[in-house]
């Protein structure tokens, strides 16, 4: 019984170690080479890169975080793409387009002989089953996934039609000149039609696309693979391979990076960014990125109704001591909603520069000399939410100073979305919010923030902010599509807003990564992607 | 013995019922829905009425408990909410890491624990007791998250000798590179529990060793490691086992840390973050495999009760 009983456990025991060892990995034989992964290994260029966590989804129609759309933004095209640094628009897969007189009608020429990497040629009708899988209800691969984007980008879209092999139509409801940007979103990536009818629901995790990265495996929890695409219709690429790594936490990813085995890192601890910066093993890149962290008025309730509260609001808030100190400079002091590298900006605005004297001063005159106490709602984290807790607690100081108490209450985001978005009678006088944008058009800020159209549930006007004046001027400019004229209409917008101040904006988080002094030619992107289609591996 | 065995197994299934049930409750009363966290602030309101349809949302909750229940008895956990992939998928390959993780930490604390323990005994009141007891406090008490940086920044990037984290290569699998991967996180998870045992093993031995039977040993001229291994450690094995057995379930569980620490891809990790979306499926289902397991090593501790004291029958 007793030898019985030990040569049971022993069996388990080594059970538990081969299928542990075993799990989920069987599709690379290889053994363990080593502990270096990043640069030139043998005759291998590879970029490992170390993502905040793990991509949920490689399908680009069903992408709704950053992680997902680093990893899956290599493996797909756009008709449209943006340019390297910026958001302006350049030809993707489509070579030229022309927009009809009306506005109503995109007409796209695409690039003849490129094929996906399944070996189905891309063409006109890949473009319609792209999309009308996303918005199409009755599209017999509607049930493939859940679209999140879908509405967001296709919402002005009627029709989409092919013409010919080469070329397709998209047909809007109304003139929407932000449509373009749209169309170089990762929703409006390309896939391979013959792909999502194999793989079905499976297709999140079997991606397949035209882009310049094939998908080789994703291992839950460990890594996805990328290879390069030899057949690239723009070149291949000249790394090898690209792998993506969900390293938690950002004192991990940081001690992995400087041990090596990381080529590339996101998401380096503000304290730290100095002394990478100083070495002369990596490059830190650095850009404003396109966001803004601020804080709501319910102007639906007193005493954010009136302006000049909402005004000493933001005069009494020191801005720049919270960019500088306690976000120590990861951020960039905002003067509006729109941040600088969208087009559009102006900083020809009111400036509401630290002055507690003006604030106490405004409030006077709205009728609180001895000031007020208000509710203050804040997530615990959150994308894009940077330090929620100690920028409340800075801001809560700051108002203090002019006689605003403010009592606030932390959520977990989770329950935090769900009650910000929730019915106006029990949202607090005030909370915490941001905004990353997603194709760079300015329509992208103000339109879906603060035009009076966008009250939740349509948009996220959470605060129910409504101004006449500024909503005519966000619908005229959608209908244009004259640049300068819209840049034109949406400074003048931004004056409005700025002077009526619906929210106290605080700041645009920057962008940063860090790498190997060996990668050479990667330029960082508004969007947040990652495209290494460019970039080199050479080590010295 | 077997209709022991027999007997808690099905005793075991009203637990895991139990467990279930208020694993579900739990999430569902929690703030928070599941379609908006999922599809993100930016989807409309079809698309979340949509979704929440799908994922049957819109029944009563006894419906919606009543089917995953069925489910889970045709062997079907779901499907993941946020993850896209089948529970039982996703479960597979995340347990046995955290299992491996377990195994290699319960080993290793087993090992050192009772070594030090019976040394300490052997020699009360020595310096090796007094310093080895002292280690076992300090150990018992270090943060793991703090220890794990410690290592990570000492023996990973100071002194690289091993992986800072992860399970593989970036790119390659492979049985010898997952066991040095998993040394850092497995001494990491094991400090707190090693300490323990170290703690019980002594106080356990030290009873033992002034009985009779012992001075009976060491007359008949047994050499003092037969005597302390053999027939004193034997008989101090009983209360050793319990701790043993309660510090490997917490392990099981309290591998969590670990994992985020060392990005090791285990069952907590996914429990996490499966907590945060709230995935119901996931959750649910990684509950279920926990707490079968740890009923599994309760049965197995009581079982060996009987292995190792002859004098236990069921």
């Amino acid at each position: 019984m007793r030898r019985w009983l030990l040569q049971v456990s022993a069996v388990l025991a080594a059970a538990a170690l081969v299928l542990a060892a075993c799990g989920g990995s069987a599709s690379d034989g290889g053994s363990g080479s080593g502990q270096q992964g990043g640069g030139q290994t043998g005759d291998l260029k590879r970029i490992v890169v170390g993502l905040q966590a793990e991509p949920v989804t490689l399908d680009p129609h069903q992408v709704t975080d950053y992680n997902s759309n680093r990893a899956a933004q290599g493996i797909f095209d756009r008709l449209v793409e943006f340019k390297d640094e910026s958001t302006e628009l350049e030809p993707g897969l489509a070579e030229r387009w022309d927009v009809s007189d009306d506005g109503l009608v995109y007409r796209f020429y695409l690039r003849q002989g490129v094929t996906f990497h399944d070996g189905t040629p891309f063409n006109a009708e890949a473009v319609k089953f792209s999309i009308e899988r996303q918005i199409d209800p009755n599209h017999p691969y509607h049930d493939t996934g859940e679209f999140a984007y879908a509405e967001f980008t296709f919402g002005k879209v009627r029709e989409v039609r092919v013409v010919d092999e080469y070329t397709v139509e998209i047909e809007l409801v109304e003139p929407y000149a932000p449509f373009l940007a749209h169309m170089a979103m990762h929703s409006a990536s390309i896939v391979s039609p013959a792909a999502v009818e194999k793989y079905g629901r499976d297709f999140s995790k079997n991606p397949v696309g035209t882009g310049p990265f094939k998908f080789v495996r994703w291992e839950p929890g460990v890594e996805v693979v990328l290879e390069k695409n030899e057949e690239y219709w723009d070149g291949a690429p000249r790394v090898d391979q690209v792998i993506y790594r969900p390293i938690i936490e950002d004192q991990a990813r940081l001690t992995e990076f400087e041990a090596g085995a990381l080529d590339f890192i996101v998401n380096i601890p503000p304290d730290e960014v100095a002394r990478l910066k100083a070495s002369d093993q990596y490059t830190v890149l650095e850009q404003p990125g396109m966001h803004v962290w601020y804080l709501v008025f319910n102007v639906t309730k007193e005493p954010f109704n009136k302006k000049e509260v909402r005004q000493a609001v933001n005069y009494a808030i020191n801005k720049r001591a919270i960019v500088e100190e306690l976000l120590q400079n990861t951020g960039v002091l905002a003067t509006g909603p729109l941040p600088p590298v969208v087009w559009g900006y102006t900083d020809d605005v009111t400036q509401y520069d630290y002055n507690p004297d003006k604030a106490r001063e405004l409030l006077a005159q709205a009728g609180y000399p001895d000031g007020f106490t208000v509710d203050f709602w804040v997530p615990e984290s959150g994308s894009g939410m940077q330090q929620p807790r100690a920028m409340a607690a800075a801001i809560q100081a700051d108002l203090r100073q002019v006689g605003i108490e403010m009592n606030i209450q932390t959520f977990e985001w989770g329950t935090y979305l769900d009650k910000v978005l929730g019915p106006v009678e029990e949202l607090p006088e005030v909370f915490e919010m941001s905004w990353i944008g997603d194709n760079g058009d300015p329509d992208n800020f103000l339109y879906i923030l603060l035009s009076g159209d966008q009250w939740p549930p349509n948009g996220f006007n959470m605060g129910y902010y409504k101004n006449e004046q500024v909503d005519e001027l966000l619908r005229q400019a959608q209908r244009i599509n004259d640049q300068a004229e819209r840049q034109r209409l949406y400074e003048e917008a931004l004056r409005l807003l700025v002077e009526d101040a619906p929210w106290a904006w605080i700041d645009h988080e920057t962008q940063i990564v860090a790498m190997k002094k060996s990668i050479q030619g990667f330029k960082l992107h508004p969007t947040g992607v990652f495209r290494f289609e460019n970039v080199d591996v050479v080590n010295n | 013995m077997t209709t022991y065995i027999a007997r808690r197994m099905l005793a075991s299934i009203p637990v895991l019922l139990g467990v279930s049930i208020l694993v579900f409750l739990i999430m569902h009363l929690a703030p928070g829905d599941p379609a908006l966290i999922m599809l993100g602030p930016k989807a409309t309101a079809e698309a979340l009425e949509r979704l929440r349809q799908e994922l049957g949302l819109d029944q009563p909750l006894y419906i919606q408990y009543v089917r995953w229940l069925g489910n889970v008895l045709q062997g079907d956990l779901g499907r993941s909410v946020q993850l896209k992939r089948e529970v039982s998928e996703l479960l597979a390959t995340r347990f046995s890491a955290t299992l491996l993780l377990t195994a290699g930490a319960s080993l290793l604390a087993v090992v050192v624990g009772v070594v030090a323990g019976v040394t300490s005994a052997a020699r009360q009141y020595s310096l090796l007791d007094r310093v080895s007891m002292l280690t076992a406090l300090v150990g018992f008490c270090l943060p793991v998250f703090w220890l794990g940086l410690l290592l990570q920044i000492t023996l990973g990037y100071r002194w690289p000798i091993f992986p800072v984290s992860g399970m593989n290569s970036p790119g390659t699998t492979g049985l010898l590179d997952t066991l040095w991967h998993l040394v850092l996180p497995a001494v990491t998870l094991a400090t707190g529990a090693a300490a323990v045992i170290a703690r019980m093993t002594r106080s356990s031995v030290l009873e033992v060793i002034r009985q009779d039977y012992i001075r009976t040993a060491r007359a008949k001229g047994l050499s003092e490691r037969v005597v302390l291994y053999r027939h004193a450690l034997r008989n101090a094995l009983i209360p050793v086992l319990t701790v043993v057995g309660l510090q490997v379930g917490f392990l099981l569980g309290g591998a969590v840390l670990v994992e985020m620490v060392f990005s090791w891809p285990g069952i907590g990790l996914l429990m996490v973050n499966g907590i945060l979306a709230r995935d119901f499926p996931l959750v649910q289902g990684a509950v279920l495999v926990v707490a079968a397991s740890y009923v599994i090593i309760n049965l197995l501790v009581d079982v060996l009760y009987a292995f190792v004291d002859p004098r236990i029958r069921y």
